[in-house]
């Protein structure tokens, strides 16, 4: 146990150093089931959010209706593109098209159905949120309350400059 | 415990290779997560002394990843101090390197030694994974390539043994997939046409001198998705061979039975409309990397993924009466071959502007399942049972419709209503006496009070009659929650069987407890009395006992 909590002392302190900046190298599936490189779509000074969510996490849906109702605003404002990255594994997987249209969603969605981008970036929960520019993380956030995408809006203006 | 000291010595050479950064080499990327989960159990004077050894149990995972180039690594360590949180899988204890692996990723190559993660389709034939509140992590430790030569198609292979607590069970795995992209290799442009198939074999010796009796058990599997437009859909088919059969955990050596699986998918979704469908029916398909382990409560050692095809609720009164699939054949204590059922869901925004609308538009959600035991004659002495019809519905065990009507007034109130109608055969489904009938009712307001400031506020009814002591007849519950900011919230929830007969068992499942996020970093805490029951994630549950007390969880990344 004491060699443990060496371990993890020693750990707080080489995260001052260190930080989960870029997204990972990765292939991901489009909800079309084609496969993107992960690091093109914020390349080019393109701001994007990533979202993380799943069909059965509730703060995560009211989180991107929230969004969705000003989302034409921000892109207008900002150029910022959203991927709504669902984390479903085959069990719920089908239902995220239909949720999604049946939602009206206008962005981007990607699936990652055996969490393998969920483990790399170390979120064992969700929703959880990405501002990223040119394959760098800029700003993380995770869960939901009511209100906070102004929050995120703040950021999105902050970093679309 | 040397092990640790390494790791930590590890960990100190990027403080001395980071303070260089001007030299702008690259040194390759650590990252990482930290995720805890602890409680403190406490004697209840209304539901007893909790009377179990180490009252206070924490689970522990610690993941470090490090990428250079095209070469990745990761070790997690995982530590159940003094002991895992209640029932947990018991070979989940101490102290111990969980999962490592090293490999090599390119555009078309990928290999990885040590223990990884796959899925072959839908994973009806194979799938690992891991879910820390289940306790599950059966990742596969051996190797695993894969090689890509166009964009559409991917070969792969894999070979080892799947994760068992800190160890690795008994049964060799191998492992052959190839998906075939045939919409991109026949150039159509708008309808999307693959194909998988995949091959997974366990090879397992035990003494056993039957005959029929073979250490290695193949399966197949071939399935195609298609898309056109707006519509949708997939079919599955896998074919496990024959296996000896196993009771109650004991193998019956002069038995033998193959199994098998369908799994049909539909679904058409355009704008404010969206629909699903899915059939499934399996025939003796839990399929296990250890033959021993066939009738361990702890959802291990499972090579393929069969969960419950239901919709999972999101309150505490709709999660009582859970589905959970049935997948094997049993001829004791009740003869069981497998589930034939399905679901749909609908998904549909009444728009903008209209009477039902309003300002904001409404979203429903509905969903139906229905699942049945297969149909078979059966000799419960001899253990045979004769093939059962493609589409033979036995006994019941579950049907549910579900109605969501999520509403937004204002830019401020926004509000959900929930109704959820179970059948619930707890003869089937738990193996105990009784059906279920049951309703739940449920509203939740949540009004924005400005500068990320919100409260939330949940109050619901099940109307039940059902006779199992511990949850008979009727509940309330109700929940209300602050928000100070998106970073600190506050909660306080109870459920209370008010309508137990047994005066002593109308209790109070209460919590109360808050939370704070700030970036990467997600503190929560609470105190409160659980129900006894099933704790469910995806479609698989891990029972938990009644219980009371603290509980702390804590999760970073870095």
């Amino acid at each position: 146990m004491r060699t443990l909590i060496t371990l993890l002392l020693t750990l707080t302190i080489s995260t001052t150093t260190l930080a989960q900046d870029v997204l990972p190298k990765m292939q991901i599936e489009t909800l079309k089931g084609a496969n993107i490189n992960l690091e093109d779509i914020s390349s080019n000074d393109q701001l994007v959010v990533v979202s993380l969510w799943a069909t059965w996490c509730v703060p995560c849906k009211n989180e991107l209706d929230a969004i969705n109702d000003v989302y034409d605003d921000w892109v207008e404002e900002t150029n910022v593109k959203l991927y709504a990255v669902s984390v479903d594994d085959s069990r719920t997987v089908k239902r995220v098209k239909p949720l999604v249209s049946g939602k009206g969603w206008e962005f981007d969605i990607l699936l990652d159905t055996n969490s393998d981008l969920k483990r790399k970036l170390n979120a064992p929960t969700i929703p959880l949120t990405l501002l990223v520019k040119n394959n760098k993380i800029l700003y993380r956030h995770s869960g939901y309350t009511p209100g906070s995408e102004d929050e995120l809006y703040e950021k999105i203006k902050e970093f679309s400059k | 415990m040397n092990r640790y000291k390494l790791i930590a010595a590890l960990l100190c050479t990027p403080l001395i290779v980071f303070s260089q950064e001007d030299d702008k080499k690259d040194y390759g990327k650590l990252s990482g997560g930290i995720e805890s989960n602890s409680q403190y159990y406490v004697d209840d004077s209304k539901t007893g002394d909790f009377e179990e050894d180490d009252p206070f149990r924490s689970n522990n995972y610690l993941r470090l990843n490090y990428d250079y180039k095209n070469w990745f690594a990761h070790i997690q360590v995982e530590s159940y101090e003094p002991n895992a949180i209640l029932n947990f899988y018991p070979k989940y204890k101490g102290t111990d390197v969980g999962t490592f692996a090293v490999g090599y990723k390119s555009s078309k190559f990928e290999a990885t030694l040590g223990h990884f993660y796959e899925q072959f389709g839908s994973g009806l034939i194979l799938r690992s994974w891991e879910d820390r509140q289940l306790g599950i992590n059966n990742s596969i430790r051996g190797a695993n390539v894969k090689y890509r030569p166009t964009n559409a198609l991917e070969f792969s292979a894999l070979y080892g043994r799947q994760r068992d607590g800190f160890e690795v069970s008994d049964g060799s795995i191998y492992g052959f997939n190839a998906e075939i992209g045939l919409s991109s290799l026949f150039k159509l442009e708008t309808t999307g046409l693959d194909l998988g198939l995949s091959y997974v074999g366990r090879d397992e010796d035990l003494d056993i001198s039957n005959p029929n009796f073979e250490s290695l058990t193949n399966a197949f599997s071939a399935r195609i998705d298609f898309t056109e437009g707006n519509l949708y859909s997939s079919i599955e088919y896998v074919k496990k061979g024959e296996d000896v059969y196993s009771e109650l955990g004991n193998i019956i050596e002069d038995r033998y039975f193959d199994g098998s699986a369908w799994l049909f998918n539909f679904g058409y979704a355009k704008s404010g409309l969206g629909i699903d469908a899915t059939f499934r029916r399996m025939e003796n398909m839990a399929f296990f990397s250890e033959r021993d382990e066939s009738a361990n409560v702890f959802n291990q050692n499972y090579l393929n993924f069969i969960p419950a095809l239901t919709k999972q609720h999101d309150y505490g009164l709709t999660n009582i009466f859970v589905y959970q699939s049935q997948p094997r054949l049993t001829f004791n204590p009740i003869f069981k071959s497998g589930e034939i059922g399905g679901q749909v869901d609908i998904f549909y925004n009444i728009k903008k502007g209209t009477t039902l609308g309003g300002k904001y538009g409404t979203k429903l959600a509905f969903n139906y399942a229905t699942w049945s035991g297969l149909k078979g004659n059966f000799n419960i002495n001899d253990r045979t049972y004769e093939d059962t019809e493609f589409f033979g519905f036995g006994e019941k065990y579950f049907e549910e419709f579900s109605l969501d009507i999520k509403k937004k007034w204002s830019p401020k109130w926004s509000s959900i209503v929930s109704i959820v109608n179970t059948f619930y055969n707890a003869r089937f489904v738990e193996d105990r006496i009784g059906e279920v009938n049951a309703t739940a009712l449920v509203g939740e307001v949540t009004r924005k009070l400005g500068n990320g400031k919100s409260v939330r506020a949940e109050v619901s009814h099940l109307f039940s009659d059902d006779e199992t002591s511990e949850r008979a007849k009727n509940w309330a519950g109700g929940t209300l929650e602050y928000n100070f900011s998106s970073r600190l919230s506050v909660f306080a929830t109870d459920i209370w069987n008010y309508g137990n007969p047994d005066e002593d068992r109308q209790i109070h499942y209460y919590t109360f407890g808050g939370s704070f996020t700030k970036g990467a970093t997600r503190v929560m805490a609470s105190y409160g009395r659980q129900r006894g029951g099933l704790v469910c994630v995806g479609g698989i549950c891990r029972f938990v006992p009644e219980n009371t007390g603290f509980s702390l969880s804590l999760s970073t990344s870095f």
